[in-house]
């Protein structure tokens, strides 16, 4: 029989542990990301910790492509993902935004 | 909370915390018991049976948490309303029929067993569908009971106040008790089977039961940080677009592999991998409402906590970051159709599940308990005590223990029994007698007794609290 | 409080999330019709026709299965009564089900139904997994019928001391704890002659479920390493 996995590669077995270690990193840092963010925001952190914020989101950007390409995602996955990483990068902002609105018109 | 004599809708709530309270329990020994039989085949063999212990381990599950969201529905209605729930006696009635429907159920589980293969086992017996085992005559006597309660709910809050909590809440009952409807029938075809089983299991766990954690939080943090209504509210309505607009369709995620066309594996992707962002919003919420409450005091020059429920605010925390532990971070890194391939139906499933449900319910659930309990003793400010502090950390390390002991026996089934040896049966079982797999399956059993023991701690802080002379009343 | 924005406003959130919600659900119905057409249970008629279903009709019990690679679509496929030129079901090879290869569609589908029945009756899917879905206190039965233990050289046929797969498993189902394969047994569920038959008919139509590929390399690779 041919080897169709010229077709449709599977993954190697040494890839799986790299797989689910990046996705569960990748939601991790996420979670670091908005974490810090809204922390400095309602200042209970410092503005010095804004960066490391950013740093985290950079980290989940990285552990979802080395999860992506490990797992051979088609195109539409790809792309997918790429979209969601720049959704997450605004969805902070965006939330926070309107949070700080609501609080501006409400108690001032 | 000022009255002195309970309202009879939290009087019932109570009622329905209680008997939430005890299915946990038989929940957790049921579930140790299933975890012995993965570690000495024999235990209990041809007595009570892995998929005896495993059916109640489930069904207890499920069963205690709907008791303890309609036990918090309850609770919750006259604070929010204002007026006192409407029909009341019904819903002391219903509940009385619910809980002798139970009993009957679990005593044919433990004794009946199985039955032969026609409809009288299907009506009488067992469904034989995870989670919702329960006999036909058992699913049209649910269905009676969550149409009383959704009435209940919408005659008090069309009367009442509605607030958008109430709003949020009685669209979501109605999705919720309608949808058990999608697994009432018998089908000689197991693809369309499962394709509507899934309506109920998904569309209840990853819609509607998250929205109305959403609404329960909501309201935690209205009554136990006094939150800004209209802020909570408007962050209520953005999770339920959220929540409802990946959850509904990441169902896709369920529709790899049962024989549905290949389709859903774009959906279930695109879809699956949005799902994790209410989580995270509703993360950010409660840090978000907790700062900004505690910074507004500490502007005005106090410094004491606004938390007027400490156990209650910790459990409420720990959901907020165990929903996004165990549904976002263990559901997400096996969703991809990729490697879903490999690991559906392994320990994987299994790690998930454990978190999930702790994390994003019973968390929430324990803390409206503990909420009810301040209420019920006119507590002004409950605050920790050693054993709820022991409770939480053991209760939780315990479930976390498990999860990741579940994780490492996964693993090494997707590399041996999946990866390599494709699920047959010699697959199978030399995964299972992998030496990783068989210490994570030593290790779970051991977690699950640390759970056990903080339950009983829980039980007794619970039990103890009207008591305890250290809470502010 | 002048400039109040939309975004902050519960009306407008409330809107978008009843939207969102409808619109999720429209999608999802729509999709369930499409979906419950092609899982829909195929005939008799389609089988001789030479049709593919999804889900093929209960006589599928009359032909030889398979389960083989499709370089097309990139994962294995079920194939039905032998393959044609492009690898896929040609529909011709049959097989014998309890001696016999012409069960009629009322007869197939009687014993389906029964074993479908048994399947929940005896509560299968608490220790076992079906499609992938269940308990993983046993093996997944997707494919079942095809697992080479089962076959003429497997173990588990030597074991009950029958000659044919069918038969073989049949006998294990009704007297499960006469034969230990593992330390983990199955225990006996009071399964009787006829409902043994009605289960592995049941299996052996699971196992011609079109299930995109799951699970992936099934029964290929022998002697495989062992993990790490």
């Amino acid at each position: 029989m041919i080897d169709p996995s010229v077709i449709r590669p599977e993954i190697a077995l040494d890839d799986f542990l790299p797989i689910f270690l990046s996705s569960a990193l990748a939601m991790l840092f996420g979670g670091f990301y908005v974490g810090i963010y809204t922390a400095v925001k309602v200042k209970m952190l410092k503005s010095w910790a804004m960066p490391i914020a950013y740093l985290f989101w950079f980290l989940t950007a990285y552990s979802l492509y080395i999860m992506g390409s490990l797992m051979h995602v088609g195109e539409f996955t790809a792309k997918a993902l790429i979209v969601s990483m720049i959704g997450y990068l605004l969805l902070p902002h965006a939330v926070y935004h309107m949070q700080h609105q609501v609080h501006e018109e409400n108690e001032h | 909370m000022a009255s002195n004599t309970l309202n009879e809708s939290k009087q019932l709530a109570t009622w329905y915390f209680t008997f939430a309270f005890i299915l946990f329990g038989a929940q957790l020994l049921f579930g140790l018991v299933a975890a012995t039989q993965f570690v000495m085949p024999g235990f209990l063999f041809e007595i009570l049976d892995f998929s005896v212990a495993r059916t109640l381990h489930i069904n207890a599950l499920v069963v205690w948490m709907v008791f303890a969201m309609f036990g918090s529905v309850y609770w919750l209605l006259p604070d929010e309303t204002g007026i006192n729930t409407i029909g009341i006696k019904m819903g002391k009635l219903l509940y009385w029929i619910f809980v002798a429907a139970i009993a009957v159920v679990v005593l044919v589980y433990i004794f009946v067993q199985v039955g032969p293969a026609d409809e009288t086992t299907i009506w009488f017996i067992m469904e034989g569908r995870e989670y919702i085992e329960a006999p036909r005559w058992a699913d049209f006597g649910i269905v009676v009971v969550a149409l009383g309660f959704v009435a209940n709910l919408f005659l008090t809050g069309m009367k009442g106040k509605q607030t958008g909590i109430v709003t949020v809440l009685m669209a979501d009952m109605i999705a919720f008790a309608g949808l058990y409807l999608a697994g009432m029938f018998f089908t000689d075809n197991i693809s369309i089977d499962q394709y509507w089983w899934w309506w109920v299991i998904h569309l209840w766990v990853e819609a509607t039961w998250e929205v109305f954690v959403g609404a329960i939080a909501a309201y935690g943090l209205i009554t136990m940080i006094g939150a800004h209504r209209k802020v909570v509210e408007m962050w209520l309505w953005i999770e339920v677009a959220m929540l409802f607009g990946s959850g509904i369709l990441g169902m896709g995620h369920h529709y790899f592999w049962i024989g549905t066309p290949e389709y859903w594996w774009e959906i279930g992707a695109l879809f699956s991998a949005l799902e994790p962002i209410p989580l995270v919003a509703m993360f950010v919420h409660v840090l978000y409402d907790w700062g900004k409450t505690q910074g507004a005091e500490e502007e005005a020059g106090n410094s004491a906590s606004v938390i007027n429920n400490k156990p209650a605010f910790t459990w409420f925390v720990l959901n907020a970051f165990g929903n996004f532990l165990g549904a976002g971070i263990w559901g997400f890194f096996h969703t991809l159709p990729q490697v879903n391939l490999y690991t559906h139906g392994t320990q994987f499933t299994s790690a998930h599940g454990h978190l999930a449900f702790f994390g994003a319910y019973a968390t929430i659930l324990i803390g409206m308990m503990y909420i009810a309990v301040q209420g019920k003793n006119n507590i002004k400010v409950l605050k920790n005590t050693k054993s709820s502090i022991w409770a939480v950390s053991m209760i939780a390390g315990g479930v976390m223990g498990m999860t990741v002991a579940l994780t490492i026996a996964g693993y090494v089934q997707v590399l041996v029994s999946r990866a390599q040896m494709g699920a047959t049966w010699a697959g199978y079982f030399d995964g299972q007698a992998g030496m990783w797999f068989a210490q994570g399956m030593d290790w779970r059993l051991v977690m699950g007794l640390v759970t056990f023991l903080g339950f009983l701690l829980l039980a007794k802080d619970l039990l103890t609290t009207g008591k305890n002379p250290v809470h502010e009343r | 409080m002048a400039n109040k924005s939309v975004w902050s406003d519960n009306r407008f959130w409330q809107r978008t999330a009843t939207w969102v919600t409808g619109f999720a659900a429209v999608l999802l119905i729509w999709l369930t019709f499409d979906t419950s057409a092609q899982i829909s249970m195929g005939t008799d008629e389609d089988l001789k026709q030479g049709v593919t279903k999804r889900v093929p009709g209960p006589t599928v019990i009359n032909y030889k299965i398979e389960y083989l690679m499709d370089a097309k679509r990139g994962h294995e496929i079920p194939v039905i009564g032998g393959k044609n030129a492009e690898g896929r079901s040609a529909f011709q090879e049959k097989e014998k089900f309890f001696g016999r290869d012409d069960w009629t569609e009322e007869e197939a589908g009687a014993l389906l139904h029964l074993g479908k029945l048994g399947s929940q009756a005896k509560n299968c899917m608490n220790c076992h997994t079906l499609l992938g879905n269940g308990a993983y206190y046993a093996p997944d039965l997707t494919k079942a019928w095809l697992d080479p233990a089962w076959g003429p050289e497997g173990s588990l046929q030597a074991m009950t001391g029958k000659n044919t797969k069918e038969e073989a498993m049949a006998e294990f189902l009704q007297h499960p704890s006469q034969y230990p394969t593992h330390e983990r047994m199955m225990p006996d569920l009071g399964i009787t002659a006829d409902e043994a038959k009605g289960l592995v008919a049941f299996l052996k139509h699971m196992s011609s479920i079109d299930t995109n590929g799951f699970p992936r390399n099934f029964g290929k690779i022998q002697g495989a390493v062992h993990g790490k």
